[in-house]
């Protein structure tokens, strides 16, 4: 991979300047000259506790003037041995505790999760359940997205934005509390499915959402994307070319913001993302501007992709009909013995899972989730890995930040969209 | 296009564009409510503070001490401990919920077989004194005034 960038895609009528890798490297290199090799440097830390960080990311940096030399990123604030956890728990008992890992897009974690199980166990998933796995993981994508563009907008200055965006990402969370009952940790994907059927008045109401949300964005668009101010200070900063990308495992809007039409979506498509039809959202100038775009770009295809899934939303179950694996629907247990039965079973003894290994990546919105199990064949995982975009995204920081101003690298730190319960887990 | 965007920069083209937009906002309507006066009722599959359901006939609690839920709970925060009868009917002594510990995902709901324990959408849960986290048998039996009607279904 690498190189010049390849992937065209459609930008609208006007032609777009695509810098070749040189010529990004070059201004990379142009802004890291700055760099005065051998002056004194002063050491400032920046987090845990720093109100402009995101989250509890510290990042202790040398400083030769207003110009950051050496960084010395600090993560573990957070962590909570999640993998070892699941060494404890049946595989369905782990779901909730995926909530936990990106709490800004629960959903996403569940579903990369139980893409996993499912794949480890060999349970087909029921159609209905696949379309409905794709509307909520595109909507905690649009709520990811939002806030995280309200957040970043604020690290430029900004503060009405970040009011706008929140507002509207409380559609979704609202979408969210009507189809499982909590607007933040969702715990939504089962084994096998999902655990609730969508209720009545939701599709229309979600319908409606993703009609009037591309309004909302125009509206963003008309306050950020020309404003003098944003372009000023997010356009040629925090160049990360492609090159650097694959070097450092930079995976989702970062990585595409390079050129690279990399979307575990297109490539690798689970869930019901191989019948719709979306654009991989591609641009080139590597900065945090072009981030912005992506991000912005995606959302769009977002809406997009959510309104075919609820036109062509297909009747059925929505959630597999599986002893071995899948948990019983509960409307069975209360009525039938053997489903009752099923329900003990599951609970008292676990899933029946074959030996094996297993790893399974999806598309999360801060970039490509991947789940590691090793089985025993027990009822618990052995050993579960998770390899969360976040922790690749958050060591990046120092050759990210190596040659900019300290003032920018607030704003180049929330361009990554690093969530530090998915970094640190 | 270099005359045009001139005359854009000049003229604060894109400010006055962006301050349109928050300008706007003076004429519409407020989308947010003064929280402690009004409430937004929860929908009826939220999962909130838990309760025991009774029977309505007999008064007696719907759980037949399982354990399920116990089991399930991902944080350990469910203690049940039950009595048999010589006549041989079960009888709950202790069912408490540490709601310090439980994290809300609704497995105990989901996996009860006899519909006994729900959660309601009661989640004003803030407290001054650490020990009202502690939800004992009359207080979640006590709560089910607030479980919704059409529980019980998946």
């Amino acid at each position: 991979m690498g190189g010049a960038p390849t992937n065209g895609h459609a930008h609208g009528a006007e032609a777009v300047h695509r810098p070749t890798l040189e010529e990004l490297k070059e201004r990379k290199i142009r802004t890291r000259q700055r760099v005065h090799e051998g002056q004194e440097t002063i050491t400032v830390s920046m987090g845990p506790q720093h109100p402009s960080m995101h989250g509890v990311y510290q990042a202790v940096v040398d400083l030769d003037g207003e110009i950051i030399v050496r960084t010395r990123p600090g993560i573990g604030n957070l962590h909570r041995g999640v993998e070892k956890l699941a060494e404890q728990m049946t595989y369905h008992q782990f779901i909730p505790v995926t909530d936990r890992l990106d709490y800004v897009a629960s959903f996403a974690m569940n579903h990369g999760y139980c893409e996993a199980v499912e794949k480890l166990m060999g349970v087909e998933v029921p159609r209905r359940a696949r379309y409905i796995r794709t509307i909520a993981h595109e909507l905690v994508r649009l709520a990811n997205h939002i806030l995280w563009l309200g957040v970043h907008i604020m690290d430029f200055g900004a503060q009405t934005f970040f009011l706008i965006c929140f507002r509207d990402r409380e559609y979704i969370l609202d979408l969210f509390e009507m189809v499982c009952g909590a607007r933040l940790t969702h715990s939504y994907a089962r084994i096998g499915g999902v655990s609730k059927d969508l209720p009545e008045g939701w599709v229309g109401r979600c319908r409606s959402v993703v009609e009037f949300l591309p309004k909302r964005f125009d509206e963003y668009e008309r306050l950020i994307t020309a404003n003098r101010i944003f372009n000023k200070r997010a356009r040629n900063i925090g160049i990360f070319t492609s090159e650097d990308c694959n070097a450092w495992r930079i995976t989702g809007p970062t990585l595409r913001s390079t050129g690279i039409a990399r979307d575990l979506r297109k490539d690798e498509p689970y869930a019901a993302y191989d019948e719709v039809d979306f654009e991989v959202a591609v641009e080139y100038n590597s900065d945090v501007y072009d981030r912005f775009l992506v991000r912005m770009k995606e959302m769009r295809e977002s809406c997009k992709i959510i309104r075919q899934c609820l036109d062509n939303l297909p009747d059925g179950p929505y959630l597999a009909h599986d002893a071995a694996h899948v948990l019983p629907l509960k409307k069975n247990v209360l009525r039938d013995s053997a489903a009752m039965i099923q329900d003990f079973m599951h609970v008292l003894r676990g899933p029946q899972v074959p030996k094996g290994e297993v790893y399974r990546a999806i598309e999360v919105p801060k970039g490509e989730m991947g789940v590691y199990i090793v089985s025993d064949g027990g009822p618990i995982p052995q050993r579960l890995h998770l390899s969360t975009p976040s922790f690749y995204h958050g060591q990046a920081v120092p050759p990210m930040f190596e040659g900019e101003m300290l003032a920018d690298s607030v704003g180049i730190f929330g361009s990554i969209d690093v969530v530090l319960g998915d970094c640190d887990r | 296009m270099g005359l045009k965007k001139l005359i854009k920069t000049a003229t604060f083209y894109e400010i006055i564009q962006g301050m349109s937009v928050t300008g706007g906002y003076f004429l519409k309507d407020k989308v947010t409510v003064e929280y402690p006066k009004e409430k937004i009722a929860p929908h009826p599959r939220f999962r909130g503070m838990h309760a025991l359901i009774t029977d309505p006939v007999t008064g007696r609690l719907n759980c037949c001490a399982c354990r399920l839920c116990e089991t399930i709970c991902p944080s350990q925060c469910i203690t049940i401990e039950s009595s048999e009868s010589p006549d041989g009917d079960k009888s709950i002594d202790v069912f408490d919920i540490d709601l310090a510990r439980c994290i809300f995902c609704g497995f105990c709901e989901e996996i009860c077989p006899c519909a006994a324990i729900v959660m309601t959408s009661v989640y004003e849960l803030a407290t001054y004194d650490k020990n009202d986290f502690f939800l004992d048998k009359e207080k979640l039996v006590a709560n089910q005034v607030n479980a919704h009607k059409e529980l019980n279904r998946r």
